[in-house]
């Protein structure tokens, strides 16, 4: 676990819910969702497709509003947008008119931000990402796995105590997503942030987090609130022949078996 | 001139990126055969089925009466040059008056459903208006000046950027909204930075017809009364049975047509730079 971490949790949900209107009638996406996450843990979440895992992520990010339950970020309920959360999406979601620098900078550009910026943080930023000689590149210049680590620094610009991240490697192919998880942990350890992490990868959510949180299919529960006890820094070559790893991705798959996930 | 093509500007979608050099050139000696092939065909038929020329004119007439238009000084009132000044001036001030309402309007409409439901009929009720009948009304309320010619373009012109640009800012990826959402931006910082250059290549294949349709707009005022323009070289050489001239300036506003098409194209890859390949 972190350092970092401590006793209070800095993001606390109880009995959170929510419901789509659809066309064809409601949808209930989320049921009862309770979850505490204290600073500088990193948690992931894993789920069967279409569990509300996404839902649960806006939720946080303040994209949709929450009606039903409980949700504070900080002890203060989450009523709308934060500065203090940074999201990062599903694909890099870069702007492709803008170079790989101005698409990191956005955040400091718009919103309460504005004129907030500091272009050292953001030369920094790129320097830790290893984009720094891309910086006036614009995102089809660069590859996928470069094109997510802009999304992770842009997600950072704000310097936001929490970091939201929605399947960010889910469009990589294996060997670059593997060498992305080893630098997010890189970056998290050396920022210190709180990490919620929603994947469909056991391997990634096991190798990343302090905790795994196994949800249900649709609705979405919490089924499993699972500790990782692998000390840290992980790699993939020594994480696979750890006791805890196999009986953990064992555990989780066995969850996820139940929910007719891996079918 | 008879009817003005009442083609309703069906949403032309963003044109795809420029493919490589070899397949240019290949177009343009396509083009070329193709002229070659249609005028030894005209000079053909003229020849042989003996023609009258108040019918279809001689190549060598229509160049002969291309060369007295254009091998002259520029400030001969006998050459296109005057004319051609004077016609595309006005289409060009009608396409700014046109397209910039269609773009302001566009936006406004993708922003509010509220403008959306109160502008939109309207807009495809005057679209559906042939606007050869309503041309005299323009020209009754603006007069036989410059104002009636600058009117009808910025009507012809007003449409397909009214409509592409309103598509255009509607399709704006989710994503990239959520974005700015979550950037806690405001409305207009998430038009200008996110939804513009998104609706970009919509708007611009909305340009490039508003264009030339402001180009017709002028040449179908001038048909119905104007000292100065195409649309009367036109008439003057039709009111003297002087095929060859009406030919030869048909042809001059179809090269005119395709340098402002193409003008647009240009300024368009020069803005939409990052489109040119895939991301």
């Amino acid at each position: 676990m972190n350092a970092q971490a401590s006793a209070a949790p800095l993001i606390a949900m109880e009995g959170l819910g929510k419901v789509y209107e659809g066309a064809s009638g409601d949808v209930r996406a989320l049921a009862g969702v309770g979850l505490a996450i204290r600073a500088g843990e990193f948690v992931s979440v894993v789920g069967p497709s279409g569990c509300g895992k996404s839902t649960l992520l806006r939720l946080l990010a303040g994209l949709e509003p929450c009606e039903e339950g409980r949700l504070t970020l900080a002890d203060r309920p989450v009523t709308g947008l934060s500065a203090d959360v940074g999201v990062v999406f599903q694909a890099a979601n870069l702007l492709p008119w803008m170079t790989v620098a101005e698409n990191v900078a956005l955040p400091l550009r718009v919103g309460t931000a504005r004129r907030g910026g500091d272009p050292a943080r953001i030369a920094a930023l790129l320097q830790m990402a290893g984009l720094g000689e891309f910086a006036a590149r614009y995102p089809y210049e660069l590859s996928g796995g470069m094109q997510q680590r802009a999304g992770i620094c842009r997600a950072l610009a704000r310097d936001p105590a929490i970091l939201l991240m929605d399947e960010p490697f889910g469009a990589l192919d294996a060997l670059t997503r593997e060498r992305m998880n080893v630098e997010l942990q890189r970056i998290w350890q050396q920022s210190g942030k709180t990490v919620l992490l929603i994947t469909h990868s056991i391997a990634e959510a096991i190798f990343l987090a302090d905790r795994v949180v196994v949800m249900s299919a649709r609705p979405g529960r919490v089924l499993a609130d699972l500790p990782v006890a692998i000390p840290r820094p992980r790699s993939f070559d020594t994480i696979v022949s750890h006791p805890a790893y196999a009986a953990l991705a064992r555990e989780v798959r066995g969850l996820l078996n139940a929910e007719g996930a891996l079918e | 001139m008879n009817a003005m093509p009442e083609i309703s500007p069906a949403l032309s979608a963003p044109p795809a990126p420029r493919r490589r050099k070899a397949k240019a050139v290949n177009g343009s000696l396509i083009a070329a055969i193709g002229v070659v092939v249609l005028l030894a065909a005209w000079d053909v038929s003229v020849r042989y089925l003996h023609t009258p020329s108040y019918i279809l004119p001689s190549p060598a007439a229509v160049v002969h009466a291309l060369a007295s238009g254009l091998l002259v000084s520029p400030a001969s009132p006998l050459g296109y040059y005057i004319p051609l000044w004077s016609t595309l001036r006005n289409a060009a001030l009608g396409f700014m008056a046109g397209a910039g309402l269609g773009l302001v309007l566009g936006s406004l409409m993708a922003e509010s459903r509220v403008v959306e439901k109160l502008v939109m009929p309207y807009a495809f009720a005057l679209q559906s208006l042939p606007k050869v009948a309503i041309a005299p009304l323009v020209v009754i309320w603006f007069g036989f000046g410059d104002g009636s010619k600058i009117a009808i373009a910025a009507l012809l012109a007003f449409f397909p950027v009214l409509i592409n640009s309103f598509t255009g800012l509607r399709a704006t990826e989710p994503e990239r909204i959520d974005l700015m959402r979550a950037l806690s931006a405001s409305r207009f910082e998430t038009y200008r930075i996110v939804k513009l250059p998104s609706a970009a290549p919509f708007i611009f294949a909305g340009l490039d017809m508003a264009v030339v349709y402001a180009l017709l707009g002028t040449i179908v005022a001038e048909f119905l009364g104007a000292q100065q323009g195409m649309g009367v070289v036109i008439t003057q050489a039709e009111s003297v049975t002087d095929v060859a001239g009406v030919f030869a300036a048909l042809i001059i506003l179809g090269v005119v047509g395709i340098v402002l098409h193409a003008l647009v194209r240009r300024i368009e890859r020069r803005v939409i730079h990052w489109s040119r390949r895939k991301i």
